[in-house]
């Protein structure tokens, strides 16, 4: 079975590394978020931004390696930011209570800045 | 052309090589056509054999003169051979004027069988009239013992699935109560609805005694497939289940599950659930409700006079994901005719057609208009949804719902 598109791409930045990932982050595809996460070489100090603007969905799974990046960041002493959440990722993290969890910005120029 | 190498022997003073390559040569058209590695025959238009090599002869186990013009090579075949000989080989060797890599069995003159693959071609005359059929003949034993091999591996492989599926099967029944507790006063329903065959849910549910009055019950869905989650699931159920008797606040026995899964789970690999749990005390001719939420999608209420609310709980967070999470709780009274449905996300996820999603709203808008409803009507109307999703539904669904039926039925 072959659902939409998804991908996810990792570019380092000045502050730390970030990663965009596009498509319906589930079951099927968070793995490889994961993959991703888990490659990442932090830094005490750094901030780990993940751009979520091409995200079209996001199940539970999703949600775990979201989480997952933040346990991985704050293990290395290194920071956390969502960038460009979609609205109902937004709201799907109000309904599970995660709304202030994640420090979220619009763009990741705005996280860059904190 | 080996042959005209043979017959025009090159200026460059090769000669010398080439009168011995040609004896080599000199009978070898005969002897090739006998003592080919594959079978030769010649038949008429009729089928009858005309010619047949020695190497067929010894396969078969005959001498020349039993078959030549005295038999056809339908006759060589098994019976389910030659009739699809005679009803799908001879046609299409008619239309075509050649056939090739068939496969067939020989009867042998002892009766033993010999796979082997078949290609003819019909030779016509310069009018272009048919005048025989030429038909080479591979033993395919090897073949047929490779498939064999292939056929057995292949069984093997779905003998091992189905173990896998029962094992899956027995599994979840493990993590599903075999019959909810009856509730004094009150109807309950639920439904499982397995995404897929090979791999155990993450979602849970259950009904249980309490106290005297007072039964718990919770619904949730934890984070993944497989038999990871099923250990978080059981972890899940069995913490849920233990705390609750201990416990008079669902909001408590939350932070106590929290606790559990949060220790046992976090760095790169955080596993939690979410779920909503509560107790309720049937209470005159009603009952009165406590939910909490850890981070699960709102029950939805559908009340006896026609309108319905979810049950939104704020604030509520998953659970066993954060070290100290805060959980929401609610009172709610259910009256005659109102019906309490809990769901899972695999419902409100699911594709309904092609990329499109349900939506909890259009979840309560088809069943408001059900109301009043019984909850086994709600999960009778809910599991007619999934099953018109089809393949839409790409995660395991749990439903459970609790009713107080109307005076004098359990229909309206």
């Amino acid at each position: 079975m072959t659902g939409p598109p998804f991908s996810v791409a990792t570019r380092p930045s000045g502050t730390g590394p970030v990663i965009t990932v596009e498509g319906e982050l589930d079951v099927a595809t968070a793995p490889r978020l994961r993959a991703g996460i888990a490659a990442l070489v932090l830094e005490r100090g750094q901030l780990l931004v993940v751009d979520l603007a091409g995200v079209t969905f996001c199940d539970s799974s999703g949600i775990s390696a979201l989480i997952a990046a933040r346990n991985v960041a704050e293990a290395a002493g290194a920071g956390v930011a969502l960038v460009a959440v979609p609205a109902r990722l937004s709201r799907t993290f109000g309904l599970i209570g995660l709304a202030g969890f994640f420090p979220t910005y619009a763009s990741a120029e705005d996280a860059f800045r904190g | 052309m080996m042959c005209e190498a043979g017959d025009h022997p090159g200026p460059d003073g090769q000669e010398s090589a080439a009168p011995a390559f040609s004896a080599l040569l000199e009978d070898s058209a005969e002897d090739l056509y006998e003592h080919a590695p594959c079978g030769y025959l010649s038949t008429l238009l009729d089928g009858t054999i005309a010619k047949i090599n020695a190497t067929l002869l010894g396969w078969l186990g005959y001498e020349r003169d039993e078959v030549v013009g005295r038999r056809r090579f339908a006759e060589l075949l098994t019976v389910g051979g030659r009739i699809y000989h005679e009803t799908h080989f001879a046609p299409l060797l008619r239309m075509q004027g050649e056939l090739g890599g068939v496969a067939f069995e020989l009867k042998a003159a002892d009766g033993t069988r010999l796979p082997v693959l078949v290609t003819s071609t019909v030779k016509t005359g310069s009018d272009g009239q048919a005048q025989l059929i030429r038909t080479t003949i591979f033993d395919a034993r090897d073949r047929r013992a490779y498939e064999q091999e292939l056929l057995r591996a292949r069984e093997e492989a779905e003998r091992e699935r189905d173990r896998v599926q029962r094992l899956v099967r027995t599994l979840q029944q493990t993590l599903l109560p075999p019959a909810l507790a009856e509730v004094p006063g009150m109807q309950v329903a639920a439904y499982y609805h397995p995404a897929s065959a090979d791999e155990v849910g993450g979602d849970f549910y259950d009904l249980f005694p309490l106290t005297g009055d007072t039964w718990g019950f919770f619904l949730g869905d934890v984070s993944g497939k497989g038999a990871a989650a099923a250990v978080v699931t059981s972890l899940t159920r069995y913490t849920l289940r233990a705390a609750a008797v201990h416990d008079p606040d669902p909001a408590t026995v939350l932070h106590r599950l929290n606790t559990v899964l949060h220790r046992e789970y976090r760095g790169a690999d955080p596993r939690y659930c979410t779920v909503i749990h509560g107790h309720i005390r049937p209470d005159g001719d009603g009952a009165a409700v406590t939910l909490a939420t850890g981070g699960h999608p709102p029950a939805l209420l559908i009340r006896a006079d026609g309108t319905s609310a979810f049950l939104d709980l704020p604030g509520g967070q998953l659970v066993g994901a954060l070290p100290n999470a805060r959980f929401a709780a609610m009172d709610v009274l259910l009256t005659p005719g109102d019906t309490l449905l809990l769901y899972t996300d695999g419902l409100t996820e699911a594709r309904t057609q092609g990329r499109v999603r349900y939506s909890e709203e259009q979840l309560q808008q088809h069943l408001t208009g059900l109301a009043p409803t019984t909850a086994p009507a709600v999960i009778t109307a809910v599991t007619g949804l999934l099953a018109g999703f089809g393949d839409g539904v790409e995660d395991d669904t749990a439903l459970l719902a609790l009713s107080i039926p109307l005076p004098g039925g359990d229909r309206p």
